[in-house]
């Protein structure tokens, strides 16, 4: 057979050799266009394609008590989320079989977890949208219930979020988180950079199916935990301290109560209680006013409390003894002024010593004993015992209470100070004045943080400024004879006595002032106590503000003597075993 | 010479003729190709196997990736109940159901003279006020399911604090002594 092919094949031949040879060039320019000129910036779209970037969430710090007991810490919750536009029933085997679950009885389901009603969760995740927010931060427990019954169309995003498991037990203290998880409040706020840690980012490739390829990630940037906050609080201790401070508000119909625990020989803050109290998982439980903590916000005229610093004062001048002599009327001018002060109730001249002042509380008594000390000088021991003075114990908002200036201390000022009008002070600044009467006279700075521990154990702690010595150790050694008779015989001081021990400690009546001037009808009531006096140990103030069953200490004291006690039994501090010092309060 | 008898001899010489010399060159290619194809044929079999194994492996990570997640969620489960079993909370809820109040007359004995200090007295629950739990507590999701003290044990708490002097109760007659089990405990006097 023979092919007639027309044309000449050798020529045609070549030219499908040309043509390919051109097509093979082409695709050879094509290939290296793309594998070697474009070959990053394909790269780049093919990975962003498969590339998942992610945040490394950080998890925040403990804050811990002195025990080691977690006050705060971070755990998850779970948003639950639905798509409604895929909702739809669900097919579940029951019995063997598959049955077909209705929507609606998949709402019935999760409300009972969720603790809402199905309706609300209908009108939740009908539409045709692709997101819908059933409940924010489930705990772990709900969701794992949630996520057991196998919805396809729930989506659960897993938060950070904080928790305190013993509730308002010093929430005053430790403040709280916002809902975007921001520091608000307290000690959380004020120690965040020791708390909070830096978010990392990490890269990594997915398959088609989502999951991860393994050895593809990179991380780009390792998250940083927290660190752990230790305080100096007892956490039993202030739980107790708390006790008793709200049964006192509730049962004097007070506004407040706070209660502090000083260790003497150190400045630690042991308990820094109050009521109202605010739990921190719950701060909108309370109004704003006691989300924060007045012990360190709150400044106050003290009243007679404020007699001891001007006793002392006194002495360490050598201008007045324990039984230094004063004949104490019920009412006395102020010279210059043509004010006249008086004492709580109505008395004759009373043959008091200085001992006896303090014991009955006597105004005019400790004006008449005061005023021998220049007035400047007092003023400088106002400054040496803390007044006007932040204790940087760092608590965010500390209030510096008001000393004035000595230029501004009028003619009724330098009188009225001596026995706590005129002048305020914090709670904190209160019971650091006899911190220092129970130190030898030397006053230290509070400490309310022991330390900020790293992951390695390694704890950096805050730097405290050296103690101020106020008075002499002599000074000092008489002011807490003094005192402690104000507890073996004062009218009201007897009632914080605690049987076994030796208790010194000093009642105070301060009238509340108007922002408008003058004085209200209602008191700030306090009793700032040191126990043991033959060794002393620990300080106890406290205050009651605006009690409306009772105007005078004795809304002080029972709460004093209770979380005295609990302090005493709480540290294993034995029963006094010496006797209280034989001073004369009359003559 | 004649041109027939020349003819021969160039046919001879321009016949192509299979020399051993080619059939030696050819081998070694053949050989070569050989052991590529089976060479590469190997590698992609193992590529293969590696790839399913690694296929595996990431899905079995995966599993171990979730059920790590399972564990650190009923960790945090656990935890929590725990925290609210060990809050000052329930466990002053608990004392107080147990009838227990506390004590704030702490009596101290000195080794090395055997002297007392402090007087002991029985606790007293005034008006009841501070024996409850006063203090709130939001994430208190766990309360301890307690056990109603036994006859003996209220007969004796009364017993003390009738006598009004816990020095003065018949300690015979007051002996509370574990029966739990777990951990023996002597009789406290």
């Amino acid at each position: 057979m023979t092919y007639l092919t027309p044309g000449d094949p050798p020529k045609r031949l070549k030219k499908v050799v040309a043509i390919i040879a051109l097509a093979t060039l082409a695709f050879s320019i094509r290939l290296v266009d793309l594998q070697i000129v474009q070959a990053d910036a394909i790269n780049e779209i093919s990975y962003a394609n498969r590339a998942v970037t992610r945040t490394l969430p950080a998890i925040r710090g403990e804050i811990l008590d002195s025990q080691g007991e977690i006050l705060a810490r971070t755990v998850y919750r779970y948003d639950i989320n639905a798509a409604p536009s895929k909702v739809k029933p669900v097919s579940r085997s029951v019995g063997g079989q598959d049955v077909l679950i209705p929507v609606e009885q998949i709402a019935q389901e999760i409300s009972g977890l969720l603790g809402m009603t199905a309706e609300d969760i209908l009108l939740k995740i009908t539409g045709t949208g692709e997101y819908a927010q059933i409940q924010k931060s489930v705990d772990a427990d709900a969701y794992r219930k949630i996520r057991a019954l196998n919805i396809p169309w729930l989506y659960y995003d897993p938060i950070p979020d904080r928790l305190y498991p013993n509730g308002a037990v010093a929430g005053n203290l430790l403040g709280f988180l916002g809902a975007e998880g921001q520091a608000q409040e307290g000690l959380e706020l004020s120690f965040d950079k020791c708390l909070a840690g830096a978010n990392g980012e990490e890269t990594f490739e997915k398959g088609v199916d989502g999951i991860k390829i393994p050895s593809s990630t990179i991380t780009t940037k390792a998250a940083v935990d927290g660190k752990n906050l230790h305080l100096t609080i007892d956490a039993d201790l202030q739980y107790y301290a708390q006790q008793v401070l709200t049964d006192t508000v509730a049962y004097r119909k007070a506004d407040w109560a706070m209660a502090v625990v000083i260790e003497v020989k150190t400045g630690k803050i042991l308990a820094a209680a109050e009521a109202p109290s605010v739990d921190p998982n719950d701060p909108g439980a309370v109004s704003v006013d006691d989300r924060g903590s007045r012990i360190f916000r709150f400044a106050f005229e003290p009243g007679s409390t404020l007699k001891s610093v001007t006793a002392a004062t006194a002495i360490d001048q050598g201008k007045a003894n324990p039984e230094t002599q004063v004949s104490a009327p019920y009412g006395w001018k102020v010279p210059g002024t043509g004010y006249l002060v008086t004492d709580s109730h109505m008395h004759p001249v009373e043959k008091l010593t200085l001992t006896g002042v303090l014991r009955d509380s006597s105004n005019t008594g400790i004006m008449l004993v005061g005023k021998e000390v220049d007035y400047k000088t007092r003023y400088n021991y106002l400054k040496k015992f803390g007044l006007g003075q932040k204790t940087d114990v760092g608590y965010p908002g500390e209030e510096v209470g008001l000393l004035n200036s000595l230029e501004n201390w009028d003619g009724i000022k330098k009188y009225v100070s001596m026995f706590g009008q005129g002048v305020s002070v914090t709670p904190i600044q209160s019971a650091m004045m006899y911190q220092a009467i129970a130190n030898d006279g030397k006053r230290l700075w509070p400490t309310l943080v022991e330390g900020c521990e790293d992951a390695t154990g390694n704890m950096v702690r805050p730097a405290v400024r050296e103690g101020v010595q106020a008075i002499s150790a002599a000074t000092a050694a008489s002011t807490m004879d003094m005192l402690e008779k104000v507890v073996e015989q004062g009218p009201i001081g007897k009632t914080a006595a605690i049987p076994g021990y030796r208790v010194a400690g000093k009642t105070g009546t301060a009238q509340i002032a108007r922002a408008s001037g003058g004085y209200s009808g209602r008191y700030a009531v306090s009793f700032v106590g040191i126990a043991p006096v033959d060794d002393p140990q620990y300080v106890v103030a406290v205050t009651v503000y605006q009690p409306r069953t009772i105007s005078n200490s004795l809304g002080a004291t029972p709460p004093f003597k209770s979380i005295m006690q609990q302090v005493l039994r709480t540290y294993r501090v034995p029963p006094s075993t010496t006797k209280s010092a034989n001073i004369a309060t009359e003559w | 010479m004649s041109i027939a008898n020349l003819r021969p001899a160039r046919f001879e010489a321009v016949r192509p003729t299979l020399s051993m010399a080619s059939l030696r060159a050819s081998r070694p290619g053949m050989f070569f190709g050989g052991t590529v194809a089976i060479g590469a044929l190997t590698i992609a079999i193992l590529n293969l196997l590696l790839h399913i194994a690694t296929s595996n492996a990431v899905y079995e990570l995966s599993d171990i990736q979730k059920e790590k997640k399972e564990l650190i969620t009923t960790t945090q489960i656990l935890g929590e109940q725990v925290d609210s079993l060990s809050s000052q909370q329930n466990l002053s809820n608990s004392a107080q159901k147990l009838g227990m109040i506390s004590n704030s007359n702490p009596v101290f004995l000195r080794l090395a003279d055997q002297k007392v200090f402090g007087k002991p007295k029985a606790a007293l629950n005034i008006n009841g006020r501070v024996s409850r739990n006063l203090v709130p507590n939001a994430a208190l999701i766990q309360q301890s399911t307690m056990v109603a003290p036994t006859t003996e044990v209220l007969t004796v708490a009364t017993e003390a604090t009738t006598a009004g002097n816990v020095a003065k109760t018949n300690s015979a007659a007051g002996q509370v002594i574990s029966t739990g089990g777990a951990i023996p405990a002597s009789p406290t006097h």
